[in-house]
């Protein structure tokens, strides 16, 4: 057995077969899977994840948001996979998958919510089997499935999220969140591990302090600046995009909260502003902030400080080092990279499959 | 003519609608679709079921009406699944849970009715042999599936799909077949229920709308109408509950009329901004919400039922349609008058004819629009501003502006002489002086020039 050095992750630790991560997600009621591009492996951590489970003593339903429907992929003619259920487990999906089910399953609810494919349909797998999930398709019907899900005493809810949509991880959907990235999200290691840290530093992005939660919270629109003896004052623009937007007589600063998305240029005017070098920024969460890398680094840099309001628990990192166009990058190199920029063991899981 | 024709009646139809808290959307379209009653039976049944309700939530307690409510929310739209069993169609199994689902919702209601001897006021049908159909295990949960009760040969297939999950496909692929001929028998069996299950469906509906109603009345103080068999209608402190709403919000109260007219037709005059137009919509609201069989804002009302019911006001959405103003408000009038040649029980209500034209044809308008439909069998309603020779026609008047604030209480009056208070309205309202007292003096000038122009 190797030993941890901290700072230092091997690749063989990074790309463990022991994946403890299980347990991690047990301690949450709910966990999204987003990938960053299509063909990260998002579906493979998501079967990965329920073949684990352990649905003897635990309740677990899965769903998805915003699913394209077809069992082939439109846009690159890949397959487009059924997820294999255990018996036991249940499931949100459309009428329309629900018909062309491939297990046994009692049916316990049908939405009156239409989709695409027809109203969302929820049902427990009496054997195991395979179906395709195609789940309410807005957040705020996902979070009233999600809801309904608590009366039949379910222990955790797994959302299968949208492709290239961080919204669906978005702290007020779910708890807990596993990342999946690949080449298909960028062909060259160094700029895959870039901006997948990027976004890794986005989600980890410290809580603000208990006050300013209780404060901000039910502010829901505008920018607003709380000032050292605690008053609040509304800067009177609609979004941080808001060219009126000016810090002029905003004296003591001590937190900017942008209730709505934070954009780079705003950064960037806090940044210029010498009155607001100490002010904290806060956001709702992590999917509201929408900076390039770049003007993120810079900020922090300059000692700038980013909090948040909700927070999702990152559990794991996967990845997929397959291009959908076939290229496929050195899985343990990308591993070690990767674990090395964002502290958190990653993981190759069809690799894993493999061995 | 159906509640969705009328929804966005300018008289605020809609807010009453929007107001209703029903449970289910089912009920909602049910409502909807609901035809405008037009004989007097037919309301005052509605309205004795509805009162039967209203007694009923007072009763109650409230974890009692959480119960009713929280079941009527499950209430769903079956309407293609139980057309599909009427054609004698194989149903699928979200289809045979949907009517498990509304039979056991319709059973757990008529229950929960019975505990408080309302088990009759609505019917619903006795749903207890679809239960069973539908629940070999007799488990009593509205959930499905095909169950391995209804096929021994299932059961083993199932069995054994469990033991070898990777061998699945062949195993699926018979058991489908097995399942197939269950759901057959199933709709087979269920064939003869079709139009109970409509029936309940129904009921249920009317259950939730009819709780809905009695909790709107309560909230927003609406009283019960009586019948009126003269052709006459009147209210009492009646009240048009969203310009109520929205005075509130403003901290202001909203003061309630007493109104009342018959088959003759009826003038309203008063100073401009004194509620001539509210009470018109309040009037064609009243009416609308009778036939529809609501509460009705007032605090007592004796409505006249019609066949036909014509409100024409200025400034309605036919602008948008591309005709001018005057235009619209000609084609509507020309309808009232094309309708009260047939032989219907017809109500018009008026706002303001030709009020966009110059004075003089305008008067000409109205008095010979008073003079065509005065001799008609029908109830009018009418306001206007122009000074106009009235008739027959009774004429009431806001009484207006007093002591600085305004009485929008009706009087009765002999003639349909115009109150002249638009220069001084206008000067509380704070209107520019220059202006205001250039035009006195040029009514000094011309002493009562809009009874010459009558002339």
């Amino acid at each position: 057995m190797e030993v941890r050095h901290p700072g230092r992750i091997s690749n063989r630790q990074s790309c463990e077969r022991v994946l403890p991560f299980i347990d991690e997600i047990l301690k949450h009621d709910s966990l999204s899977i987003v990938g960053l591009e299509k063909n990260t492996g998002k579906t493979e951590s998501l079967k990965y994840v329920l073949d684990r489970l352990p649905v003897e003593h635990k309740r677990i339903a899965v769903t998805s948001i915003g699913i394209d429907g077809e069992t082939v992929d439109q846009v690159t003619r890949t397959q487009k996979p059924e997820i294999a259920l255990r018996e036991g487990m249940y499931f949100g999906t459309s009428e329309m998958h629900y018909r062309q089910r491939r297990l046994v399953s009692e049916l316990i609810d049908v939405s009156d919510e239409t989709t695409s494919l027809g109203r969302v349909v929820t049902a427990r797998a009496l054997t195991p089997g395979k179906i395709l999930l195609s789940g309410p398709s807005s957040g705020s019907s996902l979070r009233r499935w999600m809801r309904d899900m608590r009366q039949y005493g379910i222990d955790l809810v797994i959302i299968d999220g949208a492709l290239s949509r961080l919204s669906s991880a978005s702290p007020a959907v779910s708890q807990s969140m596993i990342l999946a990235t690949g080449a298909a999200y960028s062909a060259n290691i160094t700029t895959l591990v870039q901006k997948t840290a990027h976004v890794v530093d986005l989600v980890n992005l410290e809580l603000t302090c208990e006050d300013n939660i209780r404060l901000l919270s039910p502010l829901e629109k505008g920018v607003w600046c709380l000032d050292t003896d605690g008053c609040l004052h509304d800067l009177n623009a609609l979004t941080s995009l808001s060219q009126e937007l000016h810090f002029d007589g905003v004296d003591h600063c001590a937190t900017l909260y942008v209730a709505g998305a934070l954009v780079g240029t705003f950064l960037d005017k806090v940044r210029q502003n010498k009155s607001l070098r100490q002010a904290e920024i806060v956001v709702r969460d992590f999917t509201k902030i929408f900076v390039t890398p770049q003007q993120f680094r810079l900020f922090i840099k300059g000692g700038g400080r980013i909090r948040v309001l909700q927070r999702s628990k990152l559990i794991a990192v996967t990845v997929n080092p397959t291009s959908p166009s076939g290229y496929v990058l050195d899985s343990d190199m990308l591993c070690g990279k990767l674990s090395e920029a964002i502290g958190l063991p990653v993981y190759d899981l069809l690799k894993n499959n493999r061995q | 003519m159906q509640l969705k024709n009328v929804i966005e009646s300018p008289c605020g139809l809609r807010f009453m609608l929007d107001e209703l808290e029903l449970q289910s959307g089912y009920a909602r379209r049910w409502l909807l679709d609901a035809p405008m009653m037009t004989h007097a039976g037919e309301i005052e049944a509605s309205y004795a079921e509805l009162h039967r309700f209203a007694d009923f939530l007072q009763q109650v307690d409230t974890p009692y009406i959480n119960t009713l409510l929280h079941k009527l929310c499950g209430l769903k739209d079956i309407r293609t699944t139980v057309r599909h069993l009427g054609q004698r169609a194989t149903l699928d199994d979200i289809e045979l849970f949907e009517v498990k689902h509304l039979a056991i919702l319709a059973g757990d209601v008529r229950t929960l009715l019975e505990q408080h001897g309302m088990g009759g006021v609505v019917a619903i049908p006795d749903l207890d042999e679809v239960i069973s159909i539908l629940d070999p295990d007799g488990m009593k949960i509205a959930t499905f599936y095909i169950y391995d009760a209804y096929c021994a040969e299932l059961k083993d297939l199932r069995s054994q799909m469990r033991q070898h999950p990777e061998g699945q496909d062949d195993l699926l692929l018979q058991a489908g077949e097995l399942e197939e001929k269950v759901r057959m028998d199933l709709s087979r069996q269920l064939h003869p229920f079709a139009g109970a299950i409509e029936q309940a469906q129904v009921a249920l509906a009317r259950i939730d709308v009819n709780v809905a109603r009695a909790m709107q009345m309560q909230r927003m103080g609406l009283c019960f109408p009586t019948l009126s068999h003269d052709g006459t209608s009147q209210f009492e402190a009646m009240f048009h509950p969203q310009v109520k709403e929205a005075l509130k919000a403003r901290g202001r109260e909203f003061q309630p009329v007493d109104i009342a007219y018959g088959t003759e037709p009826t003038l309203i005059t008063g100073a401009n901004m004194g509620g001539k137009t509210v009470v018109l919509k309040t009037l064609t609201l009243c009416q609308l919400l009778f036939q529809f069989g609501f509460g009705i804002p007032a605090r007592a009302a004796r409505i006249a039922v019609k066949d036909d019911i014509h409100f024409c006001i200025g400034d309605d959405q036919s602008v948008e349609k591309g005709l001018s103003s005057f235009a619209a408000e000609m084609k509507n009038i020309d309808a009232v008058i094309k309708a009260s040649r047939e032989n219907k029980k017809l109500l018009a209500l008026i706002d303001e004819p030709a009020r966009t034209t110059n004075p003089v044809e305008g008067t000409a308008l109205v008095t010979a629009l008073l003079g065509v439909l005065a001799g008609r069998d029908m109830s009018l309603v009418m306001t206007t501003h122009y000074d106009i020779e009235s008739g027959n026609a009774r004429c009431l008047r806001v009484k207006g502006f007093e002591n600085g604030s305004m009485d929008y209480r009706l009087v009765e009056v002999q003639d349909g002489e115009v109150p002249h208070e638009a220069l001084n309205i206008a000067q509380s309202l704070g209107i520019d002086s220059e202006w205001i007292n250039k035009a006195r003096e040029l009514l000094m000038a011309v002493p009562e020039r809009g009874r010459d122009d009558n002339h």
